[in-house]
C-alpha cells in the first residue's frame, strides 16, 4: 500500500466499498440494492475516506500533490489536456442522464416481520401476544395421534384457502403468486416462520395485510384479515401444519 | 440401480422401478390434500379448483403420449407432469423438492389407483416423420386448422379459444377450449412434437378429440398433424407476455388529438405493458375459478385529456337476454367488464392506498366499463372507493369520464378517456407530468360466472406522463460542461507561475 500515490489509494478504497455493498447485496444477500439507498451510503463512504486520508496536513497536500503536479507542470500539458477533456465529457454526461425524466418505477422498502404489538384486538378480544400459545401444540407429546389429526385437518385448510398464494409446496410459489406485490412468503426458507412465535403467526393470520403497521406497507399486502375468513381454531390449526409440512420449530421463549 | 433410473429419465421406455410403498408414504404428505385419500381427486380442495384434482381410479391421464384408442399412458408420461406439473392448474411440478426416485416411487403407487401396476402401457403415439416448421408448413397448418372448421370450431378463428360452443368434460364439468396463443398455460408444451401428441391421442375426458381417429370425418394424416402443430405453435409469436420489470404504464403526448377508439393508429407507437390478473380472493364474495390472467395496457395524453387502452383476452362475448350467447355460457350470464382504480391523491411518499378499493384515509376512483345486454348498449360507472364495503356511485359523465370497446376474435379493447382535471379536485384525481401514479385493474368474464366481487385484479402497478423534455436535458448538459471548463480553466490560469 505505501508504494501506492495516495491518490490512487483513495480512488481504491472507495471503489473497494462500491463493489463490496453491490457484491453483498445483490449476491450474498439476493436482493438488487436500490440505487437511492446505495447513492446515500457512498456519499457517507467518500465523506469518510476524504476525512481520513486528509486528517494530517500532510496527509492532505501528499493527496493533492498528483493534482498539483497535473495543473501547474508545464510538463503535463497534453496529459492535462486530455484529463480535462474527459472530466469535462464525464460532466455533460452525468448532467444529461439527470436531466432526463426517470422511467424507472419507485423503490418501495417494507419491513417483511415487522415488531408485532404486545397485544391485538382479534376476534373481537384482546389478546397478550406475549403469554399467548397454540392450545394445541401440547398434544404433540402428550396424544401424537391426535396431534397428526390436527395436522391433517390443518393441511385441508391451508389447500382450500392458502395454497394459491403460498403454493401447495409452502414455498411462496402458488399459481397466482407472480402477480402480487409483495410476493407471498415462502415458509420452507428459514428465514420466515422458523424464526417467529406461534402467536406472532396468530396476530399476523388474524388481521392479514391490512393489519400490518405502516413500515411494512399493508396497503400493498394481498394477505386476506382471516378473522374474516376461519375460526381461531381453524387459525391454530393450519399454523400446526405449516411447522409440521415444512419441517421447521417454532421459536419459543425459553431460547 | 441408478443406471436403471438414468435410463429411464432418458425417456427410454425402460421405466424406473418405483417403491409402492414409499410411494404411499410420499403421497400421503403431499398429494392426498387434492387428489384425495382413494386417489379419486376428492381432496378437501376439489370444489375450489377448475380443473379440480385428477381422479386416478379413473384411469384417465390428460397428457399422454399413447395412441388415441388406448388408455394406459407412458410411464415417463405419469412422471413427467409429477416433475414438471401442469401449468395453468394447482398441479405443481414437484422436482425442485422430491428426487427423481421418490417421483418413480409416486409414479409406481398412482397407477394402483386404476389398476394400471397390472397392465402394459399402450403403443405410442405414431411420430412418422417431424416436419420442420417453415412459413409453407405453418400455412398449410393454418389452412388445415380452419378446414370445415376443424379446430376452430372450439379453438376460435384467431385460436384464442373464443368457442362457439359451451363444453362440458366427462364429468360433466365446465371447461374452456385453449388459448393457443398463450403457451404459459398449455399443460404439455407448445413445442411442436408435445402439441403433435396432444392432436394425435386427444386430450382424454375433455372434448379435445384425436385427429388421428380414422373414423373422425376430420382426422388428420401424420403429415398434416405436423403443419397443424407448427402452425399451432406459431400463434404465440405476437403475444403480449408480462414482463415483471416493466411495471411502468409509459403515457406519451399525443400529437394532434388523443385517440378516441380502439383502432386508431396512434397506439401503435405507445408502448405496451402486460400485467397478470388474479382472481379476488381476499373479501367476500370470493372468486376461485378465474377466467382471464392478463391484461394489456396502453395510455397517451395531451394538454386536455388523457386515454387509456385496456386489452384482455376473453373467449365469450357475454351479452345477457341473447339467445347464442347464454347457451355457450355458465348459468347466470352478466356483462363483460373492466376498471381501472386510481388514487385521488397522488401520493408523495410511499403510501398508498390499499389495493382493494382504497381505504378510509385513502379514497380511490374507480372508472368501470361494462359491455350491455341485448336490451341496453355499453354504459361507463364512475365510483369513490374507500374499502370493499365503502363504495359510493357518482355520474361517470359530470366529470367526463367515457368508454368505449369492441370486442374481435376472443379479444375485448376498451378506451377510457378523461380530462386531466376536473373542477371536484377533492374527489377526482388530478393528472400530472413526471409523477408516478398508482394504478391498478380489475376484469369480469360474465359468461364465467365471474360479477360483483367475483372477478379479477391486478395489484398497484404505475401510470406516468412522460413530459417530452424535448431539448432541455441537452442544454443542461451543455450549460454544465461550460461551467466546469470554466472552472477548469481559472484554475489552471491561477496556477500558472507568473
Ligand atoms: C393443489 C392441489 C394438488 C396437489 C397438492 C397435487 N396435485 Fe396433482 N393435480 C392437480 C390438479 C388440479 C390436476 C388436474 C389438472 C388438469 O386436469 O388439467 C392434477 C393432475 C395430476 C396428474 C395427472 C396428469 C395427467 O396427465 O392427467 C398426476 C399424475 C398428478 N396430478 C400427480 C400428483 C402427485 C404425485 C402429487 C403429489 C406429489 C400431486 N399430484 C399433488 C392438483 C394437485
Ligand atoms: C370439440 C372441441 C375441440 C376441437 C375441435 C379441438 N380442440 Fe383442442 N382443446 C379443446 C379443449 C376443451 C381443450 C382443453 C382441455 C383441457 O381442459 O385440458 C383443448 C386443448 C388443446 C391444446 C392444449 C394442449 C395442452 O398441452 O394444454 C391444444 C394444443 C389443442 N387443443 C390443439 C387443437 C388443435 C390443433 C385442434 C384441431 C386439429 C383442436 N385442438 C381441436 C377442445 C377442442
Amino acid at each position: 500500500m505505501k508504494s501506492l500515490p495516495k491518490l490512487l489509494q483513495l480512488v481504491l478504497t472507495i471503489a473497494l466499498i462500491y463493489v463490496g455493498f453491490i457484491v453483498v447485496f445483490d449476491y450474498v444477500l439476493g436482493q438488487v440494492i436500490p440505487a437511492s439507498l446505495l447513492n446515500m451510503y457512498m456519499f457517507f463512504v467518500v465523506a469518510g475516506a476524504l476525512a481520513v486520508f486528509t486528517f494530517t496536513e500532510e496527509g492532505a497536500r501528499e493527496l493533492a500533490a498528483p493534482l498539483k503536479a497535473l495543473v501547474e507542470d508545464p510538463g503535463k500539458k497534453s496529459l492535462r489536456n486530455i484529463v480535462f477533456a474527459a472530466v469535462l465529457v464525464a460532466v455533460a454526461v452525468f448532467a444529461y442522464f439527470r436531466a432526463v425524466p426517470s422511467l424507472e418505477a419507485p423503490v418501495e422498502l417494507r419491513t417483511i416481520h415487522p415488531a408485532p404489538p404486545s397485544s391485538a384486538k382479534l376476534y373481537g378480544k384482546r389478546y397478550d401476544l406475549l403469554t399467548l400459545e397454540n392450545p394445541y401444540r401440547h398434544f404433540e407429546k402428550e396424544d401424537p395421534e391426535q396431534f397428526n389429526e390436527l395436522v391433517a385437518e390443518g393441511s385441508a385448510i391451508y389447500i382450500r384457502n392458502c395454497q394459491y398464494c403460498h403454493g401447495d409446496k409452502l414455498d411462496g410459489k402458488g399459481p397466482y403468486a407472480q402477480g402480487l406485490n409483495p410476493v407471498p412468503l415462502n415458509f420452507q426458507d428459514v428465514g420466515t416462520i422458523a424464526q417467529l412465535q406461534e402467536s406472532y403467526l396468530f396476530w399476523r393470520i388474524a388481521t392479514g395485510g391490512p393489519g400490518l403497521p405502516k413500515e411494512a406497507a399493508p396497503w400493498n399486502s394481498s394477505m386476506p384479515i382471516w378473522q374474516n375468513f376461519l375460526s381461531e381454531e381453524e387459525i391454530w390449526k393450519v399454523i400446526l401444519f405449516l411447522y409440521d409440512y415444512t419441517g421447521q420449530r417454532p421459536r419459543s421463549w425459553e431460547e | 440401480m441408478t443406471l436403471l433410473l438414468g435410463v429411464g429419465f432418458a425417456g427410454s421406455s425402460v421405466a424406473a422401478p418405483g417403491d409402492t410403498e414409499n410411494g404411499e408414504q410420499i403421497y400421503y404428505k403431499r398429494c392426498l390434500a387434492c387428489h384425495g385419500e382413494d386417489g379419486d381427486g376428492l381432496g378437501p380442495a376439489a370444489e375450489r379448483l377448475n380443473p379440480p384434482p385428477r381422479d386416478f381410479s379413473s384411469g384417465q391421464y390428460k397428457i399422454m403420449s399413447t395412441a388415441f384408442d388406448e388408455m394406459v399412458p407412458q410411464d415417463d408420461d405419469i412422471f413427467r407432469m409429477i416433475a414438471e406439473g401442469m401449468p395453468g392448474t394447482a398441479m405443481p411440478g414437484w422436482s425442485d423438492i422430491l428426487s427423481q426416485q421418490e417421483m418413480w416411487d409416486l409414479v409406481a403407487y398412482i397407477k394402483v389407483f386404476a389398476g394400471y401396476d397390472e397392465e402394459e402401457p399402450g403403443p405410442l403415439v405414431d411420430y412418422g416423420t417431424q416436419v420442420a416448421s417453415s412459413p409453407e408448413s405453418i400455412a398449410r397448418g393454418d389452412e388445415l386448422f380452419h378446414e370445415s372448421d376443424r379446430c376452430s370450431e372450439c379453438h376460435g378463428e384467431s385460436g384464442k379459444g373464443d368457442a362457439i360452443k359451451g363444453l362440458k368434460d366427462d364429468n360433466g364439468e365446465r371447461t374452456w377450449p385453449r388459448n393457443l396463443t398463450k403457451p404459459w398455460t398449455f399443460r404439455g408444451s407448445n413445442s411442436p412434437k408435445d402439441i403433435y401428441a396432444r392432436v394425435s391421442a386427444g386430450i382424454p375426458g375433455t372434448q379435445m378429440p384425436s385427429f388421428a381417429d380414422p373414423d373422425s370425418t376430420k382426422v388428420l394424416t401424420i403429415e398434416d398433424r405436423w403443419h397443424v402443430a407448427n402452425y399451432v405453435e406459431s400463434l404465440a409469436a405476437g403475444t403480449e407476455r408480462v414482463n415483471p420489470d416493466n411495471t411502468v404504464i409509459k403515457a406519451g403526448r399525443a400529437e394532434g388529438g388523443i385517440p378516441t377508439s380502439w383502432d386508431d393508429p396512434a397506439w401503435g407507437s405507445a408502448p405496451a405493458s402486460t400485467f397478470m390478473l388474479v382472481p379476488q380472493i381476499i373479501a367476500k364474495q370470493r372468486h376461485f375459478t378465474p377466467s382471464n390472467d392478463t391484461v394489456t395496457v396502453r395510455a397517451v395524453y395531451d394538454d386536455e385529456q388523457i386515454a387509456i387502452l385496456v386489452e384482455w383476452d376473453d373467449r365469450t362475448r357475454s351479452i345477457p337476454g341473447d339467445e347464442k350467447a347464454e347457451k355457450i355460457s355458465n348459468p347466470d350470464i352478466s356483462e363483460d367488464s373492466v376498471a381501472i382504480q386510481l388514487p385521488i391523491e397522488i401520493p408523495e411518499g410511499m403510501e398508498k392506498p390499499y389495493f382493494g378499493m382504497g381505504d378510509a384515509s385513502h379514497p380511490v376512483n374507480i372508472w368501470q366499463w361494462k359491455s350491455g345486454t341485448a336490451e341496453t348498449s355499453s354504459s361507463v360507472h364512475l365510483m369513490n372507493g374507500q374499502g370493499f364495503e365503502d363504495i359510493e356511485q357518482r355520474e361517470a359523465d359530470s366529470i367526463q369520464v367515457a368508454a368505449t370497446g369492441a370486442y374481435n376474435n376472443g379479444t375485448w379493447r376498451v378506451v377510457f378517456t378523461r380530462p386531466l382535471v376536473t373542477t371536484e379536485t377533492d374527489k377526482d384525481i388530478q393528472f400530472q407530468e413526471g409523477v408516478f401514479i398508482p394504478i391498478a385493474f380489475a376484469a369480469w368474464d360474465g359468461s364465467a360466472s365471474e360479477a360483483g366481487s367475483q372477478h379479477t385484479m391486478t395489484t398497484w402497478y404505475w401510470l406516468s406522463l412522460q413530459s417530452s423534455s424535448g431539448s432541455r436535458p441537452f442544454f443542461i448538459a451543455l450549460l454544465a460542461a461550460l461551467l466546469v471548463a470554466g472552472l477548469l480553466y481559472f484554475w489552471v490560469r491561477s496556477a500558472r507561475p507568473q
